[in-house]
């Protein structure tokens, strides 16, 4: 089947350029909306999941959906942190393993207002646990036992007296800020100080969570039922990476669903702009298609060629939405881990993986754009369409 | 016969440029026409026929020169000024009929009253009856794409007529016509010129419709020829 | 001008019309639908109560307040009542289900909170009954729970010894006439809380989430604020005192970038439907230039020619409006009812509507320029000489 020349395709997006250019641009920002909403969750999830490590696990009391929620007591505690074979241990031969406790404390922003920041508590054994995984990018470590902490950079950006020097009183107990780390992952929001220091000074008789190494050979699923009604430590056990993910499954649904809703909304609006367009470039073009008809051309072939200029313009609505998202990349913006009522901060990520779907969510609306007037095309009488205009 | 001509060109020239091009359409044109004549305009295309029509009829305005239409001088108005004496004094007819598609034939001709101070009701009998006078009273609810070329045609003109101007201003009327059918639209016009008076200034190449005017003005390159005046013209043929 | 002839043109283009239309619709219930939502993410705080404060501790919203506050705080001149409020946060048998559940103190919730209105049951019921319920209405209505029906509820922070669930007896179910206290908390006594703690944690678990007050008309509420938050300076757990907004206004200061990020996709929304819009009108432009020419040969002037334009596209685009805000409103209720655990307060506002349908016919307006412009600049000699 002899083609309608593309030529001819390029010829009439240029000749109404008007409409072309007001296509895609309406197009691009439907595009943009979804690539916007998709890169969110893709910062989302980068934070959390992504840096969730399998061969950690977390005990939480059973029951407990976060660690805020959670309590252990100094005994049972005790127990994790000492008596478990899959545990994985250091050189010297202790278990790599740590009792942390964790708080949203409410502190002033930079910029006025209040937060809650995420206060964890944490024994020397977390940073063997998390060797190459935290890293002090100023000042240094906090002192066991003292009352110093580091806090993550997001944090010391955003909160108040947070930066290397600076007080922060927690309660009643001055404590001085002595470094700041980072973190791939969620950690970055949070301050970090000595398990036992915090303990006093928020005046917490209990840890909130245990985080452990296991041993490369070890079964977390069968560690997981053991301790799941221990007469003695009943525990609900999660690598930390099912631990995030759990964390952030109610906005990761909301993101998900919002960005569906808004490609379904909007796209019907996109499909309906591109259906107008291709009926009035059909309009313009019905001698045309005459004359196509008549030298033997196909009906087949003038449809596929107005799909063809329909899915051009999607594709370039598709392009100029990836570009109008391209600098929203890295952008920081925060919201709430709404298991902790923590702040946190993250960036969006606009990914390939991205852009791949935003144009081929663009090259659908193109498809269905011009589906019918590609119909349409296919329809037309030969001597009718030339006798018109 | 009234003693002052209806339409008075005087030293008339229109220049049109284009990019650095300058075309003078007409030059230093002067003309009368008397009221309730029936004149035919004549000449090769590019003439400036349809630039003088659209100069008479306040469409359009000289570079220079007068143009008056009874006690009027349209070259000096302004555009909305020439709006409002366009609607209480001129109907134009044009060769490609010019109906709008979306209305029928009765709404089409009602139109131009929308401006005229008048209500709905004399409106709608006042259309009814220049649809009458062109013939197609029956034909009223009908889309112009419902209607043969001569029947659209017929229409145009019932809309020209439908504010009873002084005058009616046709560019080549039968130009896209079969015979038959440019006929009909000549014996219309003549008639209306017959019984009701209606001055008329239409354009034409067609020698066999120029000879139904009473006069025949000449253009060449935009200037007067002779004038015409064809001993077969009857001012009125059939009454109804 | 003729609006007849409006209409003829709308409709001798009835799929590019609807399609049109269509865009419209769509995007003004989208938009009624944002701003609902970031109206409602801040209701709580335009819905609040000007004589509630609420006292919490300054360190964190969730370190409890000692028990012994209670009659210290009572003390304080120019308060009515005070009570007791502890955010449970439990779950009925899958953690999917999640609402609010406070422990109170019942007797004088009622006083505080008149916003509630008892619908089914009685309130004497409710405070005669030792594990004892009251729901909101949504709430009853999502789970079929009546009055009479036992309710077991897992605690996720306070989970019981034997690893099972707390008992509720619904008593009583409530309306809201507040659209902020939403219809899905539900309501139980903080001495039963406090038996079922002492009994099995020990007395040194009894604490108070928070205590809300009620104030005596007339009096300045930063003096209760400040004279309250006194009485604990210098600890056990230091206090912060604030109006029921102030209170409010932490949550939804969580939400954090998501209103602005909800505006900006509004702001998308309308870019998209304007240039949709624009087309539609141009498109009409275009092919109109000839019939413009001859009406203007007739005699219509500059200004019914443009107006033609404006009338059409603000038709098209206020019906598209009309249809947009008549969907939002059909899919207020449901949506209330699916976020009222999460956000309640979604209400599309009169304001809202305005919005929508102004947004509507600003497009059209915005859309009719170009072409109306156009059409009104057009000279008849060249718009007839013309070859459309
Ligand atoms: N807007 C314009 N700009 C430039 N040139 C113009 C314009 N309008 C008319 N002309 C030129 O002026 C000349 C006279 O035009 P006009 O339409 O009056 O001729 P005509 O006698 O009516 O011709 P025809 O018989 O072909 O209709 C032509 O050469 C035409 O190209
Ligand atoms: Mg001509």
């Amino acid at each position: 089947m002899a083609l309608v020349p593309f030529k001819y395709t390029l010829r009439s997006l240029f000749v109404r350029r008007s409409a072309t250019l007001l296509t895609v641009f309406g197009t691009g920002a439907t595009v943009a909306v979804l690539a916007g909403v998709l890169s969110l969750n893709k910062g989302f999830e980068a934070l959390f999941e992504a840096h969730g490590r399998e061969d950690l696990v977390v005990f939480l009391r059973p029951g407990a959906q976060s660690e805020g929620e959670s309590a252990f007591s100094d005994d049972r505690a005790d127990i994790l942190l000492k008596s478990l074979a899959e545990v994985a241990t250091n050189a010297s031969g202790a278990p790599l393993a740590s009792a942390e406790s964790f708080l949203a404390v409410r502190l002033r922003k930079t910029d006025g207002g209040e937060t809650n920041v995420p206060i964890r508590g944490v024994q020397p054994a977390t940073f063997a646990i998390r060797a190459g995984e935290i890293r002090i990018v100023e000042g240094r470590n906090f002192q066991p036992g003292s009352d110093e902490v580091i806090v993550g950079r997001p944090v010391s950006e955003r909160i108040r007296d947070a930066s290397v020097g600076d007080v922060l009183t927690l309660n009643t107990t001055p404590f001085r800020v002595v470094g700041i780390f980072e973190h791939d992952g969620p950690l970055d929001s949070e301050v970090w100080g000595d398990v036992e220091r915090m303990r006093v000074a928020l005046k917490r008789p209990v840890y909130n969570r245990v985080l452990a190494q296991l041993r490369p050979d070890a079964e977390v699923a069968a560690l997981a039922a053991r301790l799941e009604d221990d007469r003695q430590v009943p525990a609900k056990v999660q690598t930390e990476r099912e631990y995030l993910r759990n964390q952030t499954g109610m906005l990761s649904g909301a993101l998900q669903f919002l960005g569906f809703f808004l490609a379904v909304i909007m796209g019907t609006a996109a499909v309906f702009t591109g259906t107008n367009t291709m009926l009035s470039a059909l309009a313009s073009r019905v001698h045309e298609i005459g004359i196509l008809l008549s030298t033997g051309f196909r009906p087949m072939a003038i449809s596929l060629a107005f799909l063809l200029e329909s899915l051009l313009l999607g594709l370039l609505g598709g392009v100029v939405g990836c570009l109008l998202a391209l600098p929203l990349n890295g952008v920081e913006t925060g919201t709430t881990n709404w298991q902790t009522f923590t702040e946190v901060a993250f960036a969006f990520r606009v990914t390939p993986d991205v852009l791949v779907r935003a144009v081929g969510f663009a090259l659908i609306l193109g498809l269905l754009g011009g589906t019918w007037p590609a119909v349409r095309a296919a329809r037309l009488d030969p001597t009718d369409a030339l006798r018109r205009r | 016969m009234s003693e002052q001509a209806l339409i008075r060109v005087r030293d008339v020239t229109k220049t049109y440029r284009r990019g650095g091009e300058e075309l003078r359409v007409l030059e230093e044109l002067s003309l009368e026409m008397q009221e309730g004549s029936f004149y035919a305009l004549m000449g090769p295309s590019g003439s400036g026929k349809t630039t003088l029509l659209n100069l008479v009829g306040g469409l359009d305005r000289a570079d220079s020169g007068e143009v008056w239409v009874g006690d009027d001088e349209l070259n000096g108005m302004a555009g909305a000024e020439l709006a409002r004496w366009r609607a209480d004094h001129v109907g134009f007819v044009f060769q490609g009929f010019n109906l709008i598609p979306v209305l029928t034939a009765r709404e089409n001709v009602e139109l131009p009253l929308k401006l005229a101070p008048i209500g709905a009701k004399r409106r709608r009998e006042q259309a009814e009856y220049a649809l009458e006078l062109v013939g197609l009273a029956d034909r009223a609810k009908h889309r112009p794409s419902q209607l043969s070329g001569g029947q659209e045609q017929r229409v145009a003109i019932a809309r020209a007529l439908a504010t009873d101007p002084l005058l009616l201003l046709a560019d080549e009327p039968t130009g896209d016509l079969d015979r038959a059918s440019a006929d009909q639209i000549l014996d219309l016009l003549q008639r209306l010129n017959g019984e009701l008076s209606k001055t008329i200034l239409m354009v034409t190449h067609d020698p066999a419709a120029a000879e139904r005017a009473q006069t025949i003005v000449h253009l060449d390159k935009g200037r007067l020829g002779r004038l015409e005046h064809p001993a077969a013209a009857p001012t009125a043929t059939t009454g109804s | 001008m003729s609006l007849k002839l409006v209409w003829r043109f709308l409709l001798s283009h009835p799929v590019r019309s609807i399609l049109t239309c269509g865009s419209i619709v769509v995007a003004v219930f989208l938009l009624c639908v944002l701003r609902t939502t970031v109206v409602a993410l801040g209701s709580s705080i335009e819905a609040a109560a000007a004589n509630r404060l609420v006292v919490q501790s300054s360190v964190s919203l969730f370190v409890p307040l000692p028990l012994s506050y209670q009659p210290k705080i009572e003390q304080v001149d120019g308060i009515e009542h005070v009570i007791k409020w502890t955010w449970f946060g439990g779950y009925y048998k899958d953690p999917q289900n999640f609402f609010a559940q406070f422990a109170v103190d019942a007797a004088a919730t009622m006083e505080v909170y008149p916003e509630m209105e008892i619908t089914e049951g009685s309130y004497d019921a409710f405070l005669a009954s030792r594990q004892g319920a009251l729901i909101g209405r949504d709430l009853a209505e999502k789970y079929e729970w009546s009055v009479g029906d036992r309710v077991p509820i897992i605690g996720t922070i306070y989970p019981r010894a034997d690893g099972g669930a707390w008992e509720f007896d619904v008593e009583a179910i409530y309306d809201s006439r507040n659209p902020a206290f939403g219809e899905q908390t539900l309501l139980f006594h903080h001495t039963y809380f406090e038996e079922v703690l002492k009994a099995e944690q020990g007395p040194e678990a009894l604490a108070a989430g928070v205590y809300i007050m009620r104030i005596e008309p007339g009096t300045e509420p930063t003096t209760v604020m400040a004279a309250v938050d006194a009485l604990f300076e210098s600890g056990p757990q230091r206090v912060q005192t604030t109006t029921e907004a102030e209170f409010n206004r932490q949550f939804v200061t969580m939400f954090g970038g998501i209103p602005t990020f909800l505006s900006w996709i509004g702001g998308s929304v309308l870019f998209a439907i304007l240039l949709a819009a624009i087309n539609t009108m141009l498109m009409a432009g275009r092919e109109r230039t000839r019939i413009l020419g001859v009406m203007k040969a007739m005699g219509f002037g500059s200004g019914s020619v443009f107006a033609l334009f404006v009338v059409e596209a603000v038709v098209l685009c206020g019906a598209g409006g009309l249809i947009g805000v008549a969907f939002a409103k059909l899919v207020e209720t449901p949506i209330a009812v699916a976020l009222s655990t999460m956000m309640p307060g979604f209400v599309l506002t009169t304001e809202t509507i305005l919005a929508g349908l102004a947004v509507a016919v600003g497009v059209g307006l915005v859309a009719a320029l170009v072409p109306a412009i156009a059409a009104s600049r057009l000279r008849p000699v060249e718009a007839l000489r013309a070859e459309v």
